[in-house]
């Protein structure tokens, strides 16, 4: 009877053991996985931006840019209208703003971000922005 | 908020091909890609400006001519890119 | 009024029957013609051609019909991407008597003669190299082995391969079509490991014979712009210039990878089931190769690896 009673409690053991190489094979399985889950700690804790550093480091961005004038930059100019930027001005702009951020932002996203409030969410949103 | 008005299919292509080439230009050597995204840049501005944006034909006939280009700029052994000013 | 502006178009298929005719009737008149029937016709066409003109100069001399000439017009494709505008057809009179057999050799006296800005490709001159393909009186062939259309009384039409996207006048772009025959893999692929004592790959004079009719081709492309699978998909569907260029390599007794080079064009099925036969490319053909023979034989290779 003892014995009986003991089974189940061994065999919960026994089950239990096998479980994490499981997962370890499952996480080697898909390599690009384990490598964001270790990479996201970290960028939890130390190298994540801020929503005012985003912002900081956009409206640079965009006061560098030749055609600008630095007066009107704000959080919340649209690039065609607030700072006379043409298509041609907001692909130099966008892609500038990849390059601060160590970004790939793909054609589709591009096309869309047509005013600073856009460009900051992006960013903002944007897990590998460093 | 307002957006700008909506992109053609052609005018995106148009821009597409501008990143391409900027986005190419940032694997050349520093010196090098600065010469390439003003010569780029001169020459859709010059197009932008002068090109009749109704004469399709000709804006496509430019588009498969900057593609070829760019193929060629993605090459690693093609290290940069000159111009020729022709007097008309 | 409207016979006179509207340039003769002889189907592609009524020049098949003329070769097929022709060649029925034997080859009595050019022998070292044999088996080559596009070339029979354009050898016919030509003596004829010339015989027509003699007769009209003959006749002008002696001042029978006066009305009798030989200047033909010719009316040729012009766009230039750097002088905005519309594609337009320019005529060009140019006096047959003082001029090539050819319709190259009346391309080449336009541009010296009448017009330096006209822009065709042209190398050889023979047939050989491929490059003066175009579309004369709407059929697709090259320049160089056309003999110009002597009936003075119709003008003759030259414009560039059609559905490709024009360069300039008749060069047009060939970029994808180049890009197609390289991703048939056109060289010869051995699975034998390389310095070994037998740097030949010999082959019997009957494993040769099998590449005749396929190895000839010169990828003018007169075929695959020919092709209304190939207009309508030319992105998807490989056309029948390289489908015919596949199968050269895939009968190459010397070639070690046949089957997965059939594999390969089948994966996917617009690289080689877009062709639905029908047969233009074979019609139009300058070097009387017969691409949609090759092609049919692909697919039932696949078929019987398949089944």
């Amino acid at each position: 009877m003892a014995a009986a009673a003991l089974r189940p409690a061994i065999l919960r053991r026994i089950r239990l053991s096998p479980s994490p190489p499981l997962a370890l094979a499952a996480a080697a399985s898909q390599p690009h996985a384990l490598a964001r889950w270790l990479a996201r700690p970290m960028s939890s804790h130390d190298a994540h931006l801020t929503r005012e550093e985003v912002v900081d480091r956009v409206l640079d961005v965009l006061k560098s840019h030749p055609k600008v004038d630095p007066s009107k930059v704000t959080p919340e100019a649209h690039f065609e209208k607030d700072l006379g930027l043409d298509s041609l001005d907001t692909v130099e702009v966008v892609m500038a703003i990849e390059e601060e951020f160590k970004l790939e932002i793909p054609d589709k996203e591009a096309d869309k971000i047509d005013s600073l409030p856009l460009a900051i969410e992006y960013v903002a949103n944007h897990p590998m922005a460093g | 908020m307002a957006s700008r008005p909506k992109l053609s299919g052609i005018q995106k292509q148009v821009l597409t091909l501008y990143r391409g080439f900027l986005r190419t230009a940032r694997l050349k050597d520093p010196e090098e890609r600065l010469r390439i995204e003003s010569v780029v840049s001169a020459e859709f501005r010059d197009n932008a400006r002068n090109v009749d944006r109704r004469n399709f034909v000709y804006i496509e006939y430019l588009l498969r001519r900057g593609k070829r280009q760019l193929e060629q700029l993605k090459n690693p052994d093609i290290t940069g890119l000159a111009t020729l000013e022709v007097k008309k | 009024m409207l016979r006179r502006t509207l340039p003769a178009l002889r189907s592609v298929k009524d020049g098949v029957t003329d070769a097929a005719r022709q060649a029925a009737k034997g080859d009595a008149h050019f022998p070292s013609l044999r088996g080559h029937p596009a070339a029979r016709v354009n050898a016919r066409e030509s003596a004829e051609g010339q015989a027509r003109l003699a007769a009209a100069e003959e006749e002008r001399r002696r001042g029978g019909r006066p009305e009798a000439t030989t200047v033909k017009e010719f009316q040729v494709y012009r766009w230039n991407p750097d002088s905005p505008g519309r594609p337009f057809l320019q005529s060009y009179f140019v006096d047959l008597a003082a001029c090539g057999p050819m319709v190259l050799d009346v391309l080449q006296k336009i541009k010296s003669e009448h017009d330096s800005t006209l822009a065709f490709r042209r190398s050889c001159r023979e047939g050989i190299c491929g490059s003066c393909s175009m579309s004369i009186d709407g059929v697709n062939t090259v320049a160089c082995l056309k003999p110009v259309d002597a009936d003075t009384s119709r003008p003759s039409m030259i414009t560039p391969l059609p559905h490709m996207f024009v360069v300039k006048d008749l060069v047009v772009d060939l970029t994808n079509f180049y890009q197609q025959y390289k991703s048939v893999e056109p060289w010869l692929k051995t699975k034998r490991p390389p310095g070994g004592a037998r740097r030949e790959h010999p082959q019997s004079p009957a494993q040769r014979k099998k590449l005749d009719g396929l190895y000839e081709c010169i990828l003018c492309a007169c075929c695959s712009t020919a092709c209304p699978s190939y207009w309508w998909n030319s992105e998807a569907f490989l056309g029948p210039a390289a489908l015919l260029h596949a199968y050269r390599w895939v009968s190459d007794s010397r070639d070690d990878y046949g089957q997965e080079r059939v594999q390969a064009l089948s994966e996917g099925w617009d690289k080689l089931y877009r062709c639905r036969m029908i047969k233009s490319c074979t019609a139009t053909c300058p070097k009387s190769l017969d691409p949609a023979a090759a092609i049919s034989a692909l697919k039932a290779l696949h078929q019987l690896r398949k089944a």
